[in-house]
């Protein structure tokens, strides 16, 4: 979700809709809003729908859904004599351009403007890394030639909403945006940049532009150029500015791109064709639609499309970069037409479902604990690598110290609740079936582990209390009476430590814990403890 | 039964062997009524006998005779004067006042003083007034000679009253307390308990605190959500904490640079996974780089996450290729890096579900979510188009909540052929995922998402049982 703020009355007035009538619009376009203030909304948008992350974008959708104006809007694009010479730039291969007049900038367009471009940064351009878009006042570019080449890291420039002229570096090292987006594509100790034919800076891509060139409050017409490592995104980037400029008025004008192979003009305007068949997409909504029922609902959308046969072939505009085949055009045929006018089908019950093994026994044996006195509790799997012990996982980018690794048994998580609880009223008697996550050979090193903890903590406490206890579940919950051998685990007070042994196998741990042990977490009162392997019992009964 | 008191006249009486209620009164401090309430109800029961009852003419002090007792008699005082030495009529007047009359009528009458000019004189060295012995014996019902009586009368110190006096004798043990406490085997057998009083509890006193057995709140909100599903025909499936990129990720079709896979939207965890299936590796690697128009990188898909979303489980059931119809669901928890909060934790649970069929559709989708939210106990819903990397078309559900309004609750959609066709999948398949701690918050009037992992055992013993939902 990618979030914009609108002026109200704009979008209002240009949709001729009341605010509740715009909320259901967008609604059904995959948005909400959300009111700011008396004047602004915030609108989120879906992040496939980037050509509605600006205001000419939204009420393209808008009108189309509403019924208002049908099909792929045809924008006014002319020729320019401007010329964008890419040359080799390695870090950041790819650069187009285009010319937008009758942009007519006031003060909110130009805060809706650096907005857009904001908002494709941080999508499609992946914070800058894929693409970087600049955007310049057409009326202060001095030349008609302009370069994307690579200047060496001393060349100098003022940057935008500098006072001074600065080098490259000085701008890498001293500015928020050099700080943030510098290192991104210096390589060589050189940078990206777009000259005008004189050798002065439009932009340093994709850090900064220059002061020179600032669009502003009265600016007419701009110039904008996308830089980028992938071809395809950047002209999608280009593609989508420019139309939505065009939805508010704008005029396109193409640049001629040359000496490079991919591309003689900008902005590409590409056009895909999709191919769907009619049937399919009646079958995947699960509705009954004919040919032109469908050519309709794509209308809506603001798609053209026509029929050969049972085939129907969508002319998906340029800003439409979120459409990539058939099923893509189902979603869209269904938003036509309406989620929630789409009646929802019955499905009917063919089979019974079943419990997991593991949801059965965790069923069994909680009944039996709570049967035997015990009071559920539930912790999480994430803790503090300081208490547990033995092999772990640890997480790599953990938020906090506090839960920095994957619990690898229940007894530290339960010793640390029952640190928490030596003022509550005793005895505290607590068990929690739950997962752990122990080394194995499986595919990915790990797996979960399903165990179950009991422990009591009082005044006094022994052995035997929760050793009756424990015997009563096991053998009620598996028929076989469980055996004790002598456990020498540093947990425990030396002879007042077990194994818990099924048919042979040892199945778990108990015993009294080890004042060495309490002290560490902190707990005061002693506590008998038993950790049980539910996974392991299950596979010997 | 015997009461606290009863058992300690009856000490005391086992003490003397025979002994008066006039005894008992002054040496047990009682009143003289309840002496004889309780050595009557003691002979009633057995514990002694009643000697004899007598009516007694007594002698009882007045108050004057207290009076006197304590705070001495006038001629007394008189003669504490003199002690230093002759003292002027006027000026003993003055110290007596209304006592000086009969301080001297009695000095005089004695033979203690003698006056001359107005002055008087002491006769003796000391005085103890004899009246005042008389008194303490009467006091102590101790017998006085005729004369005394009426020396004492004569002062107005006492008077007569009749007064009733018995005598007891012991004659049996009171029974352990507790054999009246507790019946006991041996007695119902015997029918010894017969012969006892029951002692009485006080019933209305509330009892001592004793912790009880109980589920945990939250978890018993899961349970019931897996038996929706299982009343729905889905069966139970799950899969591992510690899970690949691949399945988490690039099987649902998010390309390795997608926002959610930065390194601060999952927890990374040392290792490296292994997946045998070449023919899906290389499918799930021609789809991205078809679609996603990038170089796709094995390395990366094979590191190792704590799973984000459940939906990783149905990755997993998708690369066994199931043949429809299959209908599966899981409910586990998923980890995702997050400022802690009353709405944020790291770690939380999902329902994910899927369902592969050969006619299915999104109108049969709706169908499906309408129905598990109906289980859950959410009366209405609606849907919103979305948008999610691995569904198309894709739904968002959003559910009232009388107090709250419209919340969003689960995504939906129906799988697309980039994440079904690889792992040999060819039917329509649905799938959703949904956030159980929210919504087990607004069932459960659960303010603080922390509650639901509450380390605070008062707090689960305080939690309600939930008898309906």
């Amino acid at each position: 979700m990618v979030t914009i703020t609108l002026r109200k009355s704009r979008l209002l007035e240009k949709l001729k809709l009341t605010e509740g009538e715009l909320e259901e619009v967008l609604f059904n376009l995959k948005s909400e809003i959300e009111p700011i203030d008396q004047e602004n909304i915030a609108i989120e948008i879906n992040a496939d729908r980037l050509d509605m992350l600006s205001l000419g974008g939204i009420v393209r959708a808008a009108k189309g859904i509403m019924g208002v104006e049908l099909g792929e809007p045809k924008y006014k694009v002319v020729d320019t004599d401007y010329v964008l010479e890419v040359r080799s730039v390695e870090s950041r291969r790819y650069a187009l351009g285009a010319v937008v007049y009758n942009v007519n900038l006031d003060q909110e367009k130009l805060r809706e403007l650096i907005q857009f471009q904001e908002k494709l940064h941080d999508t499609i351009g992946r914070r800058r890394k894929k693409v970087a878009i600049g955007i310049h006042d057409l009326k202060k570019i001095d030349t008609k030639r302009i370069i994307y080449t690579t200047v060496p890291l001393n060349y100098k420039f003022v940057p935008l909403n500098q006072k001074e002229t600065m080098t490259v570096s000085e701008v890498i090292e001293k500015t928020d945006q050099g700080k943030k987006y510098g290192n991104i594509s210096v390589y060589n100790n050189l940078s990206p940049a777009i000259l005008q034919e004189d050798g002065q800076v439009l932009s340093i891509p994709p850090v900064i532009n220059s002061e020179k060139t600032k669009i502003e409050e009265g600016t007419k017409d701009v110039f904008i150029d996308v830089t980028g490592t992938n071809l395809q995104a950047v002209m999608e980037t280009l593609d989508i500015l420019v139309t939505n400029l065009a939805e508010e008025g704008g005029v396109i004008g193409r640049v001629k791109v040359f000496d490079i192979t991919y591309m003689n003009f900008s902005p590409a305007l590409i056009r895909r064709v999709v191919e769907a068949k009619v049937d399919y997409i009646s079958k995947r909504i699960g509705i009954e639609l004919v040919g032109k029922d469908v050519v309709r609902y794509l209308s809506m959308m603001r798609m053209d499309s026509y029929l050969e046969g049972d085939t129907l072939k969508v002319i998906v505009p340029p800003y439409r970069i979120d459409i990539m085949r058939d099923v893509d055009l189902a979603e869209d045929v269904a938003m036509a037409i309406g989620y929630n006018k789409l009646e929802p089908l019955q499905i009917g019950t063919m089979n019974f479902g079943k419990f997991l093994k593991e949801t059965s026994l965790y069923r069994a044996f909680r009944e039996l604990s709570i049967g035997a006195g015990l009071q559920e509790i539930y912790s999480l799997v994430l803790t503090n690598s300081n208490y547990l012990e033995g092999n772990f996982v640890r997480l790599l980018n953990p938020i906090s110290a506090e839960y920095d690794a994957v619990r690898n048994s229940l007894v530290w998580t339960t010793l640390k609740f029952l640190s928490r609880n030596q003022r509550a009223r005793f005895p505290v008697k607590v068990f929690e079936i739950g997962e752990v996550v122990v080394p194995s050979n499986s595919d990915t090193g790990f797996r979960n582990d399903l165990r179950e903890v009991m422990a009591v903590m009082d005044s006094k406490v022994s052995f035997e209390q929760l050793q009756s206890l424990l015997h009563q579940v096991i053998v009620n919950a598996t028929g076989i009476e469980p055996t004790y051998e002598e456990n020498d685990d540093r947990l425990f007070i030396p002879g007042r430590g077990a194994a818990v042994m099924l048919k042979g196998e040892k199945v778990g741990i108990l015993g009294e814990v080890n004042p060495e042990v309490l002290v560490k977490f902190d707990v005061f009162y002693p506590v008998v403890i038993s950790e049980i392997y539910l996974g392991k019992i299950a596979n010997l009964i | 039964m015997l009461s606290e008191l009863e058992l300690r006249v009856l000490s005391f009486i086992k003490d003397k062997g025979v002994t008066s209620s006039t005894e008992i009164s002054a040496s047990l401090g009682l009143p003289k009524s309840s002496v004889f309430s309780v050595v009557y109800h003691l002979a009633s029961e057995g514990y002694v006998r009643i000697v004899s009852t007598k009516k007694e003419r007594k002698l009882v002090l007045t108050e004057e005779g207290e009076t006197r007792l304590k705070a001495g008699f006038p001629e007394e005082k008189l003669l504490k004067i003199l002690s230093r030495g002759p003292v002027k009529v006027q000026e003993a007047k003055d110290v007596l006042g209304k006592d000086f009359e009969i301080a001297m009528s009695w000095a005089k009458k004695r033979g203690l003083i003698n006056i001359q000019r107005g002055e008087i004189t002491s006769l003796v060295q000391t005085y103890k007034a004899p009246e005042r012995e008389l008194l303490e014996k009467a006091k102590r019902g101790e017998r006085l000679g005729v004369d005394e009586v009426s020396l004492l009368k004569g002062r107005n110190l006492v008077e007569e009253k009749e007064e009733t006096e018995i005598e007891v004798e012991f004659l049996r043990e009171p029974e352990l307390r507790s054999a009246l406490l507790f019946l006991t085997p041996e007695l119902i057998r015997s029918g010894e308990w017969r012969k006892y009083e029951f002692k009485k509890f006080n019933v209305r006193a509330l009892p001592p605190y004793v912790p009880i057995g109980k589920k945990h709140y939250f978890r018993e909100f899961i349970e019931r959500a897996k038996e929706v599903m299982i009343s729905l025909g889905f069966s139970e499936v799950k899969s591992d904490y510690v899970e690949m990129e691949f399945y988490n990720f690039d099987m649902l079709f998010q390309p390795q640079d997608h926002p959610a896979r930065e390194i601060h939207d999952s927890f990374r965890v040392e290792g490296k996974g292994e997946i045998k299936d070449e023919e899906l590796l290389k499918k799930v690697k021609e789809v991205h780089e078809k679609w996603w128009n990038y170089k796709w990188d094995q390395e990366v898909a094979l590191r190792l996450v704590m799973r984000s979303q459940t939906t990783a489980t149905t990755a997993r059931v998708l690369s066994t290729s199931p043949k429809p119809p299959a209908r599966v669901f899981t409910i586990g928890k998923v980890f995702r890096p997050d400022a802690i909060d009353a709405t944020h934790l790291i770690e939380f649970h999902q329902l994910d579900g899927l369902i592969v069929e050969e006619d299915f559709n999104l109108r049969k989708l709706l169908g499906v979510l309408k129905e598990i939210f109906a289980g859950l106990g959410i009366k209405e819903i609606k849907f919103k188009p979305a948008y999610f990397p691995f569904t198309e078309p894709s739904v968002e559900v959003y559910g009232w909540i009388d107090r709250l309004g419209w919340v969003e609750m689960a995504g939906a959609g129906l799988l697309r052929p980039e994440v079904t066709e690889p792992a040999g999948v060819y039917s329509p398949a649905g799938a959703w995922g949904l956030g159980l701690d929210r919504l087990a918050m607004l069932f459960l009037g659960v303010k603080d998402i922390r509650d639901l992992y509450s380390d605070d055992i008062e707090f689960l013993r305080s939690r309600k049982v939930e008898a309906q939902w």
